[in-house]
């Protein structure tokens, strides 16, 4: 609306100076009224519109109508009027007459078409207020229809809820079930056998190999999973009970079914010299050692056969031979006692090492490398079965062993041989002893062999002793050298003592070495030492003239000298030189006299020796001056013979060393005599006149170190 | 010798079991050359062996496993003497005869010694000679030409060796065992027979094997092969 007004601006406040009355105002109002603007030419144009175009066409006549409609409360119709001629700047004729027209009925027919207008408005909302009804009625219906599905929708809302909460709970129950079913099924499958692992166990076609064990090893798993189950305090036991008594049923079965396996595979085994075990076998006494009792019932046919297979070989050994007979059947060389017995525990000995690496690999511990000869320490439980198992293996070798050996050893007269095969059992005991143990069967045998092959030395070397005791010496044999008997004696010792040193191993102390030997040497030496001087002394009797002492001195030297090389002897040798040392002063004492009766002094030394106390020497028959005389000038006399430097006696001791110190040690108490009877004579008390002249007549003139010089003896100086 | 651990280190099971003596003059270096073998290590303070010793190694030789049965004996005289040493000899399959290089005594006695083994091992004793000490080259007293030329006189492998380094430690016993196998593979050895100083291990392989005759692939067809195989040092043709 504000549009249409004229713009009030650039006229008024310039062109009304002064206040003008209404009817100049309203002129200059029109005056002034610009009807350039659009809207005035667009009401314009409709009026004219309205009355050119005849008013038929209502289409244009409502548009101008819509425009006077618009512009009626504002323009002035006389303004308008006049703006038009003033707008339009050329009247036709027709125009005139239409604008004529115009001019008078212009309000009317504005009203005319307002009213038209109207009307048309009226009827047409009239049927939209028609409408408007219609569609009132709907909503209503509609509305109540909402409600009526409201309603339902609350009740069906209320149902669904109990439905849903159902609905979750079960849907909750069943996530439960399921996981229930879970933990049931995976519990299954952890705590049972499956159809396949159950037909390994149970089944006789299926071999005791991988799968078995496998199937073993769940069994076992599931029997301790069990166990641990069991423990647990919250747990039904009724359930694990039962999975471990089926369980345990079926393992029962495996442990079964390898017993009966292991039972036929050993068996098998008769045929082979060595024991060889496939993995399986030794998967399965490793197994089986959880069963102790049929581990022990298997091994014992194991054993068995083992005995029989081994006692078979050794036979064959002993009777046939290898291959075309060699190796030679070892009978073969039953003359030969030491090649014999050693070739029989050799072979022994090699199967005890042959037969205890197969054990080794049976129990799984093979790999310890180990020389045979180190001491095995026992260790792990698979040691003791080994032993007892190689015990039995073995230990039926015994008897053929011992049949043939005790025969050789009965056999033997040879003491030499019999010491030979003593020793040699004693080192095959001890070698193998190491391996099976003091305690063994065959130990046992050994020890019964060797200690019966060291009994028949024995006896061997006491028949010695006593045939020596009783060998007289020959009557017609003038020597006084050792004599056959001691000779031969003294050679069956001494091959017997290299025996013995070769035996050694060099580790013993000198104290073993000793007691190894001693009743050896006892039982061989004392008879000699006994049998030597009691002989001697029974020729002496019947040969006065044979010297018994030499001869005794020389055989005793001569024993000594068999001792000697050996050190281990030495206490024997301390006994046989006591004995010697007691020959020596004997013949010292003996040498002495000869030599004091040789050189004439035997009566007045002895006067010497038993006069009385308080009587004097000179009234002693033998030792009256006169007679000293004669025994002083006796005794010069001898003093420049052979005599002083030779003995004839002595010269028969085998030993010049030994001849030589009796010879010595006889002069020295020779000069000693000399010397007691000069100081004697000097002596007052004894009342010799001149005694002094007496002893200076005749060598060595009364003075004993010159004796000493004489006899070329050391003592001299001291004395 | 690292390469020989896998082929020997705790192997279960074995094709063949075969018996060696090792014999010669005390103190040749017989425990210290089976010490090496057996452990890869030099005995120190070796003392001399008292009788016999025992002990065992598997060597795989081509496809075969072999179990060796090593019978170490005493040289000194007083066990021989003791019919000690020489009743093991008996069923030997192999004989490694060992001398000193530094000893010409040790190798002047060889002839008794071989003498000895062949009275009393198996008929098909396979020796082989060891000059052994060949680290010892300074105070050598036998020449490796000498005892190649006795051991081809007498029949018997050669080669020298040093228990000390190691070095050619394995070979003679591999060198054994080829040319047993190779006996048995001819016909000339039958383990089943007692005595032979062989026999078969697994017994499955004797059921498998006893009617039919036994093959040896790598070995019969190829020696050449085997012996690169082997590391055997015996391709320079230091060997007889
Ligand atoms: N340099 C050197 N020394 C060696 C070698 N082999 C052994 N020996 C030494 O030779 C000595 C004897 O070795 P053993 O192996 O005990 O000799 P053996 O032949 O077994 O002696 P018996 O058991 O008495 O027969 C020891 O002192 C060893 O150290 C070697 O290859 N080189
Ligand atoms: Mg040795």
């Amino acid at each position: 609306m504000s549009t249409l007004s004229p713009p009030p601006r650039p006229t008024p406040p310039s062109a009304s100076p002064q206040p003008p009355n209404p009817i100049s105002l309203r002129l200059y109002k029109v005056l002034a009224a610009s009807f350039d603007d659009d809207a005035t030419r667009e009401a314009i144009r409709t009026l004219s519109d309205l009355y050119i175009a005849p008013p038929a066409k209502g289409k244009e006549v409502r548009r101008d109508d819509d425009a006077d409609l618009d512009d009626a409360d504002e323009l002035d119709v006389p303004a308008r009027a006049q703006a038009k001629p003033g707008g339009r700047g050329i009247d036709e004729a027709a125009a005139t007459a239409v604008v004529a027209r115009a001019r008078k009925n212009l309000r009317r027919d504005v009203d005319t078409m307002l009213a038209a207008s109207s009307r048309k408005f009226l009827a047409a909302f009239g049927e939209v207020d028609k409408q408007l009804d219609i569609l009132q009625e709907h909503i209503g219906t509609m509305r109540e229809r909402c409600d009526e599905a409201q309603t339902q929708l609350r009740q069906t809302s209320d149902a669904c809820r109990t439905l849903l909460d159902r609905a979750g709970s079960l849907r909750e129950e069943r996530h439960e079930v399921a996981m229930r079913q879970n933990i049931v099924s995976l519990f299954l499958a952890r705590f049972t056998l499956s159809e396949d692992e159950k037909e390994a166990i149970t089944s006789r076609d299926v071999p005791v190999g991988k799968r078995f064990f496998a199937a073993m090893d769940r069994a076992e798993k599931i029997r301790d999973d069990c166990r641990v189950l069991l423990s647990g305090a919250d747990v039904q036991p009724t359930a694990g009970l039962e999975i471990t008594l089926a369980t345990s049923a079926l393992l029962e079965q495996a442990y079964d079914k390898l017993f009966r396996w292991c039972c036929a595979e050993f068996r098998l085994m008769a045929r082979d010299t060595q024991l060889d075990a496939s993995p399986a076998l030794r998967e399965a006494v490793r197994r089986l050692q959880q069963r102790p009792e049929l581990l022990t019932e298997a091994l014992a046919h194991l054993a068995q056969t083992r005995e029989s297979a081994l006692l078979a070989a050794f036979t064959g050994a002993l009777t046939r031979g290898g291959v075309g007979g060699l190796p030679r059947p070892i009978e073969l060389h039953a003359h030969d006692p030491l090649r014999y017995a050693g070739d029989m525990l050799a072979w022994v000995h090699q199967a005890l090492a042959a037969e205890r690496e197969g054990l080794e690999g049976l129990f799984g511990v093979a790999g310890r490398r180990r020389m045979v000869g180190a001491v095995r320490t026992r260790e792990g439980p698979e040691e003791a079965w080994m032993s007892e198992m190689l015990d039995r293996a073995v230990g039926g070798l015994g008897a053929p062993l011992k049949v043939r050996v005790m025969q050789t050893v009965r056999s033997q007269e040879s003491s030499i041989t019999s010491y030979k095969l003593a020793n040699l059992l004693q080192f095959y005991m001890l070698t193998m002893q190491r391996t099976i143990g003091e305690d063994a069967v065959l130990s046992r045998t050994l020890q019964e062999l060797t200690d019966a092959s060291y009994k028949a030395f024995f006896d061997a070397i006491d028949a010695l002793g006593r045939a020596l005791l009783r060998a007289p010496l020959d009557l017609d044999d003038h020597s006084v050298s050792p004599p056959l008997a001691i000779l031969d004696h003294a050679q069956v010792l001494r091959e017997i003592m290299a025996v013995y040193e070769s035996s050694l191993l060099g580790d013993e102390s000198a104290e073993e070495q000793t007691a190894g030997f001693r009743a050896i040497l006892d039982r061989l030496v004392d008879p000699a030492l006994e049998m030597v001087p009691a002989a001697a002394e029974a020729k002496q009797r019947q040969r006065p003239r044979w010297d018994g002492t030499v001869f005794v001195l020389n055989t005793l030297e001569y024993l000594l000298g068999v001792l000697e090389p050996f050190a281990w002897t030495q206490e024997k040798q301390e006994v046989v030189k006591g004995r010697i040392a007691g020959v020596v002063a004997q013949l010292t004492e003996e040498h002495y006299n000869t030599i004091l009766r040789d050189a004439g002094l035997d009566e007045v030394a002895a006067a010497l020796e038993s006069r009385q106390p308080d009587e004097p020497l000179s009234r002693v028959p033998a030792a009256q001056a006169g007679r000293l005389q004669q025994a002083l000038d006796a005794f010069s006399g001898w003093l420049s013979g052979a005599g002083v430097v030779h003995a004839e006696r002595l010269a028969a001791v085998d030993a010049r060393r030994v001849a030589g110190d009796v010879h010595s040690a006889a002069l020295g108490r020779v000069a000693e005599t000399y010397g007691r009877l000069c100081e004697e004579v000097r002596r007052a008390e004894n009342r010799y006149e001149a005694g002094a002249t007496l002893l200076g007549g005749s060598r060595p003139f009364g003075q004993v170190h010159l004796l000493w010089q004489i006899f070329g003896l050391e003592g001299g100086a001291a004395a | 010798m690292g390469d020989y651990e896998d082929a020997t280190e705790l192997m279960e099971t074995y094709d063949f079991l075969m018996k060696y003596i090792v014999i010669g003059e005390a103190g040749t270096g017989k425990s210290c050359l089976l010490h090496q073998f057996t452990h890869n290590t030099f005995k120190d303070h070796s003392q001399h062996t008292i009788g016999v010793e025992f002990s065992s190694r598997t060597v795989k030789l081509g496809e075969k496993r072999i179990k060796l049965q090593l019978w170490d004996t005493a040289g000194q005289e007083r066990f021989r003497g003791r019919s000690v040493t020489r009743s093991y000899y008996r069923g030997a399959a192999g004989a490694i005869l060992v001398y000193d290089i530094t000893s010409r005594q040790s190798f002047l006695n060889l002839s008794r010694w071989l003498a000895d083994a062949r009275a009393l091992a198996s008929p098909h004793l396979v020796t082989v000679l060891v000059g052994n000490k060949s680290d010892k080259e300074e105070d050598r007293e036998v020449e490796w030409a000498e005892a190649s030329k006795w051991a081809a006189e007498n029949d018997v492998h050669f080669l020298e060796a040093s228990s000390l380094t190691g070095d050619n430690v394995e070979a003679p016993f591999l060198l054994c065992a080829r040319s047993i196998l190779l006996a048995i593979e001819s016909g000339a050895l039958d383990p089943e027979k007692a005595g032979s100083g062989v026999s078969y291990g697994d017994r499955a392989l004797r059921r498998v094997n006893s009617s039919s005759r036994l093959s040896f692939g790598s070995l019969s067809g190829g020696r050449r092969k085997s012996t690169v195989k082997l590391r055997l040092p015996l391709t320079g043709g230091r060997c007889c």
